[in-house]
């Protein structure tokens, strides 16, 4: 399970997280974001209009990328939180540190 | 899934073509032409199993091995010699250097492949056994095998860790004004790594209780401490955890907490299952994160209930998750229950299509009965290695 990304500015990456993000595909997870950190992207919007699946290790991974991109004053947020992943994000109050946004294009918008 | 790596060392090029077509039906297949060649094969990408030859150019298959057994990460590679039927000597020799089998030429395809499956299976059956043993110690650890007896109270305590393993702990201590302070927690990941960090940290936290009897604990304050700990540790470096601190005081009834990220306890009576929401974020995300800690009462009659995110994230008959929601109704149905963790546990069991939980799972019931001659705990854990 690998996953999509788009590069939208000189700093910004959109990752289609797809329908599943959990222990079976963090690494791959890991291994796709963060090379893209030392090539100069420092914020990520996280696309999850297709997420199905968020569990703890998946969360894990998504928190180790917040801790690479903030040594950089980068940013993450989410873009189309589907209602699985908004369960998750609520439980660990992590929505103080992820903003969350109705679009990609809205998050752009607000990272731009 | 990974697929088994097969390293066939062989010179004559149709064998070793031949052999890696039969193999590759159940595994991937890398072909050398001499020990040379293999070897730098192995430094490339370390196989799960060696079908090699005897007698070839430039490095022979004895020495192969040999030089394999040189070396601790290759020494346990599963090895099996291709030998001629007449060669007593090239067994023997073979023996010697500890190689795991033989094939006699000319071989049959079929016996290769059936020994080559029973060597990967009986290698993949030790390490899980080795993973699952280590897991339980680990686990054993995380866990106390007694509760304290006070008066007014039961306390329930019901850990189940799960073949994965997750990272869940539970500690408590009493403190010498008569308090207890309980620490329930979840290290995040899954599997033996987990389970690790989550007895490096548990070590860390009873250190620094420790460290601070003399004071009054604070639950706020040593989450800080946790949270600082997780961001400056290389070792701990995306290790995210949540707990649950608390200072129960079974004379004034109280418990003052203070929640990171924590699956949200709830408060229990006959009638009712309410969440305590007051919670903040989980350690390890960013040194910006405060922690503030609470105080509530406890009733009569009354059951504070904690749980690990094992339960919440069970998934139920109609495809969606436990939640929130179904924990409430649970404990509440549980409520009257002789035991009542351990009715809460099976009741979330049953109401899943799965026979087991996913991951690890904990449930700490604390009850304060109106009868101040009651005083009863009772633990609910796998004791045996087999269980």
């Amino acid at each position: 399970m690998s996953f999509s990304t788009q590069s939208v500015s000189d700093d910004t990456l959109v990752v289609h997280v797809g329908e599943t993000l959990d222990f079976r595909n963090a690494d791959t997870f890991k291994e796709t974001v963060h090379p893209p950190i030392d090539a100069g992207k420092h914020q990520f919007i996280l696309d999850f209009s297709d997420t199905d699946v968020l569990d703890s290790s998946g969360l894990g991974a998504i928190f180790s990328l917040y801790r690479r991109v903030a040594a950089h004053d980068g940013t993450v947020v989410f873009a189309n939180t589907s209602e699985p992943v908004r369960v998750v994000v609520e439980l660990t109050r992590t929505y103080k540190v992820f903003p969350q946004y109705d679009s990609v294009e809205a998050a752009q918008a607000e990272l731009t | 899934m990974d697929e088994r790596l097969i390293l066939v060392v062989e010179d004559d090029a149709t064998l070793r073509e031949l052999l890696s077509y039969r193999l590759e039906t159940h595994c991937t297949v890398v072909t050398a032409v001499d020990g040379v060649d293999a070897l730098e094969k192995i430094e490339a990408r370390r196989p799960d199993l060696i079908v090699s030859d005897v007698m070839m150019p430039r490095m022979d298959g004895f020495t192969l091995l040999d030089e394999l057994q040189k070396q601790k990460d290759t020494r346990a590679i599963p090895f099996i010699f291709l030998t001629a039927r007449t060669d007593e000597d090239a067994r023997l020799t073979g023996m010697r250097l500890g190689v795991d089998d033989f094939i006699t030429k000319p071989f049959d395809m079929k016996q290769l492949v059936s020994r080559t499956k029973r060597l990967l299976e009986r290698v993949e059956v030790f390490s899980n056994r080795l993973d699952t043993q280590l897991g339980h110690d680990f686990s054993q650890r995380l866990m106390p095998t007694t509760l304290p007896k006070v008066s007014s109270y039961e306390l329930f305590v019901r850990y189940e860790p799960s073949q994965q393993g997750g990272g869940d702990l539970l500690d408590w201590h009493q403190l010498d004004d008569g308090r207890y302070f309980v620490a329930i927690g979840d290290v995040m990941g899954k599997g033996l790594q987990a389970k690790f960090y989550a007895y490096s940290f548990l070590s860390y936290v009873r250190a620094s209780l420790r460290a601070r009897l003399t004071d009054t604990p604070r639950p706020a304050d040593m989450m800080a401490h946790i949270n600082t700990l997780l961001l400056s540790d290389q070792v701990l470096t995306d290790t995210f955890a949540s707990f649950l601190l608390l200072v129960w005081n079974p004379d004034a009834h109280t418990i003052t907490f203070a929640n990171a990220g924590h699956c949200r306890p709830l408060l229990v009576d006959a009638d009712a299952a309410h969440l305590v929401t007051d919670s903040d974020l989980i350690l390890g995300l960013t040194d910006e994160a405060t922690f503030e800690q609470h105080t509530l009462e406890l009733e009569p009659n009354t059951a504070f209930v904690a749980y690990t995110d094992g339960l919440l994230e069970q998934p139920t008959a109609d495809g969606d998750t436990l939640g929130e929601d179904g924990i409430r109704r649970l404990a509440q149905n549980a409520f009257s229950a002789h035991l009542p963790a351990d009715a809460l546990w099976e009741a979330a069991l049953d109401a899943s299509p799965a026979s087991t939980y996913n991951d690890d799972t904990l449930i700490f019931w604390l009850t304060r009965t109106a009868d101040p001659s009651t005083a009863f705990t009772h633990v609910s854990a796998p004791t045996d290695a087999e269980a």
